[in-house]
């Protein structure tokens, strides 16, 4: 398997962004209409209170061939959470899958924290409009910190297989300060969890599916499944977990495993591999894949330097 | 109307001395019965840091069986450390409930960590002693029960009891975080969860005891104890707002239920109040309910929330 790389798709300065939002375009991810898909992802507004940064969620709508921009949302898609809320600082990611008529968005809600510089959970919200708005289910969330995933629980990714819901997600396993006037940096891991509902979700408890690449302080974080052929495929993406902002060689790239079975992953992020191009908007850093199927194509969409600030870009499969 | 006979103040932090852990507060007082001395674990603080802020402990004071006003022992060492960096329980372990289960001491306890919009937020972890109760070690680095669709926020006030071979906790639940004079104060309710082992747990997802003062009335440590036929629950409770003072502070309440889940209130049953004068004449709060030999007793804090330590009342009559 190969991918193709078209190039950057979408470029946020290019465009006028609800809630004042300016620069980046985070953790693309598609629901497929008939004739367009539109594509959700994270974007910035500042917070008037501290100058510090509130991720918010828009959409650009595309025709098919993922090059022509219709339209990109002028309201809010969903509001950020209440005071003291998981989601009171940003939503970013959010998932979405269409379901019984309605579209689930599963967010990954951001609060700012004291010794360290935030915590997320997983929360869920559904659309009845098509994916326009979205309305919470509850003030808190669907997933959260647990006894053996002691913090930062966000990037779900759902999928019905089966009549069941799984999710993959990660998991914090602790923060680590690495230099001694250094702010707290943190290591996640995938992990997968199963629902009837999709509301409420039975965790593994702290069994990282994917194995390390990097070693322990391998960060792994968005994965995304695809079924290609009858074996499940999870691009996710690594990076180390500390010195990774600035320095090329330990940010983020695109991770692969195999599975048969959902349950054992073969880590392969070889084959397909996808690399950095030089001099190019990803030469720097790939990050926050998501992989879907648009008219027989398998398509990847994903962030490339500094964590998407100048928008996404697309890949395909071979065929 | 149930009649409390006051006992005093039978603890006070102020008088130990020598503890790090231990300068002032002695809050939510939960007890272990021991064959000739009960152990009655609190919740205390260090000194405030430069910044005003507290972090908490709980330990165990020993009341002598025979005369509880008889301090035997007090816990050289908080029964818990605080938790890592980003950690839930990172700036607290407050308050604490306890219960034996076979040869272990479980431990179950509000875990405080710090945020940037409002000053804290809670969520209960657990721990288990597998020395009589010394000391615990966590089950996990992260909480057993933390935030839900229903329950967002501070999760706190756990009291951990089992009956019929089942578990429950009773816990808080934040409702909302309420902006009174620039500052965030939370409103939380009483809710409840059940467990067949004590770490996977179902909620009941509902408000057990309905509001009585104001809407946005707070609720606190919801104590049940099963006697008579019935389970019996005192809480306390306190307005949202100005309630540091007497006249809107903690007061103790009173519920009754037959089957865990349905609980009608009756405040004026609950035969608890301030005192005139003396230690716990402003408020009221963290009952704690417990039966020792023939007796039943009733522990709780008293001004400033157990700044000053906690007291005893023992029940004349049956509870029913």
């Amino acid at each position: 398997m190969k991918w193709i790389k078209r190039g950057r798709i979408f470029d946020p300065a290019q465009h006028t962004l609800p809630n004042g939002c300016v620069q980046f375009a985070q953790s693309p991810q598609a629901l497929v209409f008939d004739d367009f898909v539109r594509i959700y992802f994270s974007t910035r507004a500042v917070d008037r209170g501290n100058g510090k940064q509130l991720s918010h969620i828009a959409f650009v709508d595309m025709r098919k061939n993922l090059r022509d921009v219709i339209r990109v949302s002028d309201k809010t898609v969903i509001p950020l959470g209440k005071l003291g809320c998981f989601d009171e600082h940003g939503i970013f990611p959010m998932n979405v899958l269409r379901h019984d008529d309605v579209v689930y968005g599963y967010t990954c809600g951001w609060n700012r924290k004291v010794s360290v510089s935030v915590d997320t959970a997983i929360g869920l919200a559904i659309s009845r409009d098509e994916g326009l708005t979205f309305q919470r289910i509850g003030d808190g969330p669907v997933l959260a910190a647990s006894l053996h995933e002691p913090c930062l629980i966000g990037d779900g990714f759902v999928k019905v297989i089966g009549g069941r819901f799984h999710m993959w997600y990660i998991f914090g396993t602790g923060w680590r300060r690495y230099l001694a006037d250094g702010p707290p940096e943190r290591t996640y891991k995938i992990g997968h969890d199963e629902s009837r509902d999709g509301i409420s979700w039975t965790k593994e408890e702290g069994r990282q599916l994917i194995p390390d690449r990097l070693g322990a302080e391998e960060s792994q974080a968005l994965p995304t499944v695809i079924e290609i052929a009858g074996r499940y495929h999870l691009f996710f993406c690594y990076r180390q977990s500390f010195d990774f902002r600035r320095n090329s060689v330990r940010g983020y790239r695109i991770g692969h495993a195999w599975s048969d079975d959902l349950a054992n992953w073969t880590r392969d992020d070889e084959n397909p591999g996808l690399d950095v191009t030089p001099g190019d908007w990803d030469s720097d850093m790939l990050c926050y894949p998501h992989v879907f199927a648009c008219d027989g194509r398998v398509c990847l969409l994903y962030n490339g330097n500094e964590f998407g600030r100048g928008g996404f870009g697309l890949a395909e499969l071979e065929t | 109307m149930f009649r409390w006979r006051k006992l005093g103040k039978v603890f006070t932090p102020q008088e130990v001395g020598g503890r790090r852990w231990l300068k002032e507060f002695a809050q939510a007082p939960a007890t272990l019965v021991f064959d000739d001395f009960v152990r009655v674990y609190f919740s205390g603080r260090p000194p405030a840091d430069g910044n005003g802020q507290y972090v908490s402990y709980s330990g165990f004071v020993d009341l002598d069986r025979s005369d509880l006003f008889r301090v035997r022992r007090v816990s050289e060492q908080p029964i818990l450390s605080l938790g890592g960096l980003g950690e839930f329980d990172e700036f607290g372990t407050y308050p604490v409930s306890i219960i034996r289960a076979g040869d272990e001491v479980r431990a179950y306890y509000g875990g405080w960590t710090r945020c940037e919009s409002v000053p804290f937020n809670v969520a209960i972890g657990v721990a288990v002693s597998r020395d009589g109760g010394e000391t615990f070690t966590r089950l996990g680095n992260g909480p057993v029960l933390s935030y839900s669709p229903d329950e967002p926020f501070v999760l706190s006030g756990p009291k951990i009891r089992r009956f019929n071979e089942c578990w429950y906790l009773w816990y808080i639940s934040g409702r909302k975080w309420k902006i009174v004079e620039g500052r965030a104060e939370p409103v939380y309710k009483i809710r409840m969860a059940a467990s067949a082992d004590g770490i996977r747990w179902d909620r009941a997802n509902k408000d057990l005891i309905e509001s009585r003062i104001e809407e946005d009335e707070a609720q606190a440590s919801p104590d049940v104890f099963f006697a008579n036929g019935k389970w019996h629950m005192f809480f306390c409770y306190r307005y949202s707002s100005d309630y540091r003072g007497k006249e809107k502070g903690y007061r103790i309440g009173y519920a009754a239920s037959t089957n865990l889940t349905d609980w009608v209130r009756d405040d004026a049953k609950a035969g608890i109040d301030v005192s005139a004068e003396g230690w716990d004449a402003e408020m009221i709060s963290y009952p704690h309910v417990f039966e020792l030999d023939g007796k039943i007793y009733l522990a709780y804090l008293g001004d400033q929330v157990g700044r000053y330590g906690f007291g005893l009342a023992v029940l004349e009559g049956a509870l029913e």
